[in-house]
């Protein structure tokens, strides 16, 4: 029996918000039009759409620079990340001792220490990968290590009592506890990652072919490029969401055959 | 009420189905396999979980520890299964220390009040965990599994997820899990609370059936009277506050008991004797603390 689309969650779920958000471009575009507002203070989505089209060269040349930062950011903050968790719990001493400076390392605001970390570190990639990877360590740290120790303490006598070492009881118990939590990291680190790759960008403010879209928003606002800068915006924020439904699809991937998070609502 | 406690402290009475015929079950009130003496344990913020614990289970005896919250009676069986220290007094298995728990024929096996499963295996691998941890994985393994799921039911269900059972599933697998490195004493803490009465009632009758088929030792933790009388050829009935044994009531009541047992008049006397003791007991407790 056929039902119409409108009771179809799936299809409301996708169809809502792509309804808000054409009704909020056209309306963008007719106050532009019927105001006549100059492209350079704001342009129109047609204009945006246009300078997507004529600079997607430039864009993209940007957008792959910044992915590169990103990804690299993002990779040795979950493995450096996990290191650091797994070590936390190996003793409580070293978690106590350790931890706070995790937390320090995560309230020092990005944009005051990035002039330091440009100056040490030399090549500008590994510079703005070092500012990203400090601000997206954090959630993997704290969240890992929870996970780790949020293991079902009956499970955990059970492993005692049939003598399972350190070992195993981290490879047959805590990781895949931990798992969920990771997982929930993951997510926000991923977006962290982004965000800190841009964010040293704008303070390094690198030029030439190793420029990232940040450096394009900066040098495309200069040159009272407006609709480019709209742009590059727009394809930072669509990076943005396209790393979070990645980390949703692998966590949801590994976890549906057991984790609630995972698991579908059955009607 | 000093008085009242330490006349139960001598050593269970000998008792008459060990000369029955052995279609009765196997037999009991042999060799001690635990032997609780003045125990004692005290929690860090000053709470008497058990105070003067003796308490001998002999090989083949089916014993229930019942009793109210706080009685102690989960503290006693986690002592009896190794899992943490005793204040005061000493614990025995097989007449030595814990070192030889785990060894040939001196197997210990623990089913918890919920199922405790790992969620994120599916159930062949989590009644195969204890082989894996104990490094005793070999070519039999797969019969091994194979035959406790069978024993518990669950034959078609290998290859679920843990949530995709009901409770009661849950909880078979978990006593399959107990049962695959046949241990020669079975621990089990409410393991069946959390369940409905009828799926509360064939686990029991499944659980006696394994004990008389495997030669177990059962030590059985409820709150349940009736559980109790049912199930075991001893009923050990602790008082709380400070947790404490108070008595020691011999079911001599013949194996296999079906449902005529539960409405036999024999079945409503030992009931009512296990009741009293508990009643006696309370009012003591009472007594004591105004």
């Amino acid at each position: 029996m056929k039902r119409p689309l409108l009771e179809n969650e799936r299809f409301v779920q996708i169809a809502a918000p792509v309804f808000v958000g054409a009704l909020f471009l056209l309306l963008w575009e007719l106050v532009v039009r019927a105001n006549d507002i100059p492209h350079y203070i704001l342009p129109g989505p047609s204009a945006i759409a246009k300078a997507f089209v004529e600079d997607s060269a430039i864009l993209f040349q940007g957008l792959l620079m910044t992915l590169k930062v990103t990804f690299l950011a993002f990779a040795i903050a979950v493995v450096l990340g996990t290191a650091a968790s797994l070590l936390f719990v190996q003793s409580r001493w070293i978690e106590v001792s350790l931890f706070p400076y995790a937390v320090l390392m995560q309230v020092t605001p990005i944009v005051a220490i990035a002039p330091l970390i440009i100056i040490w570190v030399k090549d500008t990639t590994w510079a703005l990968t070092v500012c990203a990877v400090i601000i997206a360590i954090f959630p993997i740290i704290s969240n890992t290590t929870l996970g780790l120790r949020s293991v079902d303490p009956n499970l955990q006598a059970m492993f005692r009592m049939y003598r399972a070492g350190r070992w195993q009881q981290l490879i047959r118990l805590r990781i895949p506890s931990a798992l969920p939590y990771f997982f929930g990291g993951m997510r926000i680190s991923t977006g962290l990652a982004l965000i800190g790759a841009v964010v040293a960008e704008f303070v390094a403010g690198t030029g030439g072919s190793k420029a990232g879209l940040a450096y394009l928003i900066l040098q495309s606002g200069y040159n009272l490029k407006i609709p480019r800068m709209f742009a590059a915006l727009g394809l930072i924020t669509l990076t943005g969401i396209a790393l979070f439904a990645l980390m949703v699809w692998i966590s949801d991937r590994v976890l549906r055959n057991w984790h609630e998070s995972a698991l579908k609502v059955e009607q | 009420m000093r008085d009242a406690t330490a006349s139960k402290f001598e050593p269970a009475p000998p008792l008459v189905e060990a000369s029955a015929p052995a279609s009765d079950g196997p037999a009991r009130a042999g060799r001690p396999v635990v032997e609780v003496s003045g125990v004692d344990k005290v929690y860090a913020n000053g709470t008497i979980a058990l105070q003067g614990a003796d308490l001998t289970i002999r090989q083949g005896e089916f014993v229930s520890l019942l009793g109210p919250s706080g009685c102690g009676k989960s503290t006693l069986l986690r002592i009896m299964a190794g899992l943490g220290d005793v204040t005061r007094g000493s614990v025995k298995w097989w007449e030595q220390d814990y070192s030889v728990v785990g060894q040939k024929g001196r197997k210990l096996a623990f089913v918890f009040q919920n199922a405790t499963l790992m969620p994120w295996a599916r159930v062949r691998k989590n009644v195969r965990l204890p082989l894996d941890l104990a490094r005793e994985a070999g070519p039999d393994t797969d019969a091994k599994i194979d035959s406790a799921l069978e024993m518990v039911g669950l034959s078609n269900f290998g290859n679920a997820y843990p949530r995709e059972l009901s409770g009661g599933m849950q909880m078979r697998a978990s006593i399959a899990r107990a049962m695959v490195t046949e241990p020669n004493l079975l621990l089990m803490d409410e393991p069946f609370g959390a369940l409905d009465e009828m799926t509360r009632n064939k686990l029991n009758d499944d659980v006696l059936r394994l004990w008389q088929d495997k030669g177990w030792t059962v030590v059985f933790v409820t709150h349940s009277v009736y559980e109790a009388v049912y199930l075991s050829n001893r009923v050990v009935v602790m008082a709380a506050r400070p947790g404490r044994i108070v008595d020691d009531v011999a079911i001599d009541a013949p194996y296999p008991r079906g449902a005529d047992f539960r409405v036999s008049t024999e079945f409503a006397g030992y009931c009512r004797q296990v009741s009293k003791s508990l009643e006696l007991a309370s009012r003591q407790g009472r007594e004591v603390r105004s």
